[in-house]
């Protein structure tokens, strides 16, 4: 099951792929390849390989653990891009550890803890110590 | 007497304070990094890549580091091997078959000597087959033309497949889905805007740290997070130490080993886990006597020492043929790339100071492990006992605050966790990560051969197939894709019991 669907989305890829390079222009023959070629052969790979898939499945069982966890871990990472540079490296790389380290069964107060010193101590290590700048917050730190 | 020249030349490069302290921080992170539990060499690499960039470290030195912390990894990912009985990553699925019973019978302290040795003898004989290989190599691929090369880049994805347990197909496709990732952007030959779907920031194309981080950092996490991967620490020490007798007894296990590992490390597409599995067989072959899954030394001097072999083993195509033989000496290609360096048969004549410097390093950073791992092992067995939720959120925050020194976008950091997402799914599905990492560090230079093959002989295909060599490999590749399928077809015919 599971491999027919990754086949069909291989051969859909593929296909978007070959459709893609087909509307490509090209201003000028800088060579007699072009970029259209080879996006082409990939994406006759992937139909290919894709149909191979999904007409001889073998068996995957798909296993999850406890996938609730791994999602929180996940949307804590979507949105810490858009909190980095509002709120700056410090309080959104603790707000990011608090969310993961949660995740990872700790309880808040020792989360809370933790987030806050590895925040701390990346920002010194990287931004003081290496001199690679990170952003900054409101706050100036 | 040529390589001992340049040898010596190398260790001028890797002798000065700055490459000392780096090989020294590479090989103790990566033992440490090595020993977390679910984290492997390629994991290690990947975290520091994007600190070397942005650190600006010149190229023999970012290098020097990345090396270190690879075969550094291979002598700390044992540790939760043998004590959790969690193997960090494949490589390591050997080390538990007897490493863990020693362990269990308390003879703990023994089985880390034992197969701390082992990756030292394994390393350090590899950097020796490596000195002297190397250069020959090289020579043989100066005569390499572009259709050879493309022969060549097929018939290492080819081997690819043939070393997946699963399908061979899935290998492919992830094969395609590197390269297409690797097509985003502006194509260098006519300045067209490939997949870009006219977004600006896709215009620069993937970020080869981006893409590292993703597949081995973001997704880890992500898989770790599910909670699959849980153990107890057993005790090291109680039973006795271990005596020069065992070491001995240990030696030709370990010589055999390094044989195998080293030549499987060398060949394109095959990396340290099928290398330990193969030691591991092949020693139960030659002197099982019953006792080994139950706590033999040799069960687990073999494939330590295999792994090793095999780890420094692989980076000789990579250096000699700008072809990785692992993926994780595929992100080390990529290293060199983004520094302008191609690595491949000029590598050794136009930057000595690289190439040399990198293989002298290694025989210092053996060393260096040698004193780490033996008495000091019990300070990295330590780092067992730090909690997961404490260090699980800082490896995330690390690699995306990697990211952002790199690439100083937060846009960025958008594209790496879409690519952890993809990594994720991938995983699940059982499409193996290290094709696509090696595809998409491979395309650009599989692309620019293909179409100056084609240019020289005007359009016309033939041209590949046009040499003598070029031949040669695609027969081989031929041979590497059909054998599976062969296999396949012939297990079918077989009762459904052998069926995955």
């Amino acid at each position: 099951m599971v491999d027919r669907l990754v086949g069909l989305i291989s051969i859909l890829l593929g296909a978007g792929a070959i459709w893609h390079a087909q509307t490509l222009h090209v201003p000028f023959a800088a060579d007699p390849v072009g970029p259209r070629v080879f996006p082409t052969v990939i994406g006759a790979v992937l139909i290919l390989a894709g149909g191979i898939l999904a007409a001889r499945p073998g068996k995957v069982e798909l296993e999850f653990g406890t996938w609730q966890r791994a999602l929180a871990v996940l949307v804590a990472s979507l949105i810490y891009p858009l909190l980095l540079l509002p709120l700056g490296f410090i309080l959104a790389t603790a707000l990011l550890c608090f969310a993961g380290s949660l995740a990872f069964h700790a309880r808040p107060l020792p989360a809370a803890v933790s987030a806050v010193a590895t925040a701390v101590v990346f920002f010194v290590l990287l931004d003081k110590l290496l001199d690679l700048p990170l952003p900054r917050g409101p706050l100036g730190i | 007497m040529d390589a001992f020249a340049a040898l010596l030349t190398g260790f001028q490069v890797a002798l000065t304070p700055l490459n000392l302290a780096v090989a020294f921080a590479g090989v103790a992170l990566g033992t440490a990094i090595g020993a977390l539990p679910g984290i492997g060499p390629i994991n290690a690499v990947a975290l520091l890549l994007p600190l070397c960039f942005a650190l600006k470290l010149p190229p023999e030195t970012a290098l020097i580091l990345l090396a270190g912390l690879y075969y550094g990894s291979g002598y700390g990912g044992r540790i939760s091997s043998i004590l959790l009985n969690i193997p960090g990553d494949p490589g390591l699925v050997m080390t538990t078959l007897d490493g863990y019973p020693l362990a269990k019978s308390g003879r703990g302290a023994a089985a880390l000597a034992i197969s701390g040795i082992g990756s030292f003898v394994g390393g350090t004989s590899a950097v020796i087959l490596m000195t002297f290989l190397a250069v020959p190599l090289a020579r043989l691929a100066l005569s390499f033309g572009p259709a050879d090369y493309v022969a060549l880049m097929v018939l290492s994805f080819a081997l690819l497949g043939t070393m997946s347990e699963d399908k061979a197909v899935k290998t492919w496709i992830a094969v395609a889905l590197g390269l297409l990732l690797a097509m985003v952007g502006i194509d260098g030959g006519t300045g067209v805007e490939r997949f870009t779907f006219g977004s600006m920031e896709l215009l620069g194309g993937i970020d080869f740290t981006s893409l590292t981080i993703g597949l081995f950092a973001v997704a880890e996490i992500l898989v770790l997070a599910e909670g699959m991967v849980t153990g107890v620490v057993s005790r090291t020490g109680g039973g006795a130490g271990l005596s020069f007798r065992e070491i001995l007894f240990c030696v030709p296990a370990m010589l055999r080993a390094t044989g195998i590992g080293f030549f499987l490390g060398v060949l394109p597409g095959t990396g340290a886990s099928v290398a330990s599995a193969m030691a591991y067989t092949a020693e139960k072959r030659v002197s099982d006597k019953g006792s080994f899954g139950k706590g033999d030394m040799r069960g687990l001097a073999a494939p330590e020492t295999a792994d090793n072999a095999a780890q420094t083993g692989s980076m000789v195509p990579m250096l000699a043929l700008g072809i990785p033989g692992s993926g994780t000496t595929a992100v080390m290609l990529g290293a060199f790339m983004m520094y302008s360096i191609t690595p491949g048969p000029l590598l050794f004549t136009q930057r000595p100071e690289v190439a040399w410097g990198l293989i002298a390093s290694m025989y210092i950073g053996n060393l260096m492990l040698l004193v780490l791992n033996l008495p000091l092992v019990g300070l990295f067995a330590r780092l067992l006992l730090v909690p997961a939720w404490i260090l699980y959120p800082g490896i995330l925050a690390l690699s995306y605050a990697g990211v952002y020194a790199v690439s100083n976008s937060a846009f960025e950091l958008t594209i790496t966790t879409a690519i952890g997402i993809l990594a994720y799914a991938m995983r699940k599905a059982g499409i193996p990560l290290i094709p696509l990492m090696l595809a998409f560090v491979l395309a650009r230079l599989l692309e620019d051969n293909f179409r100056r093959a084609l240019s020289l002989s005007d359009g016309g295909y033939e041209i590949l197939f046009s040499t003598p060599t070029s031949i040669v490999l695609w027969l081989l590749a031929v041979l590497a894709i059909g054998i599976p399928a062969v296999r396949q077809v012939m297990q079918r015919g077989r009762p459904a019991v052998h069926e995955a």
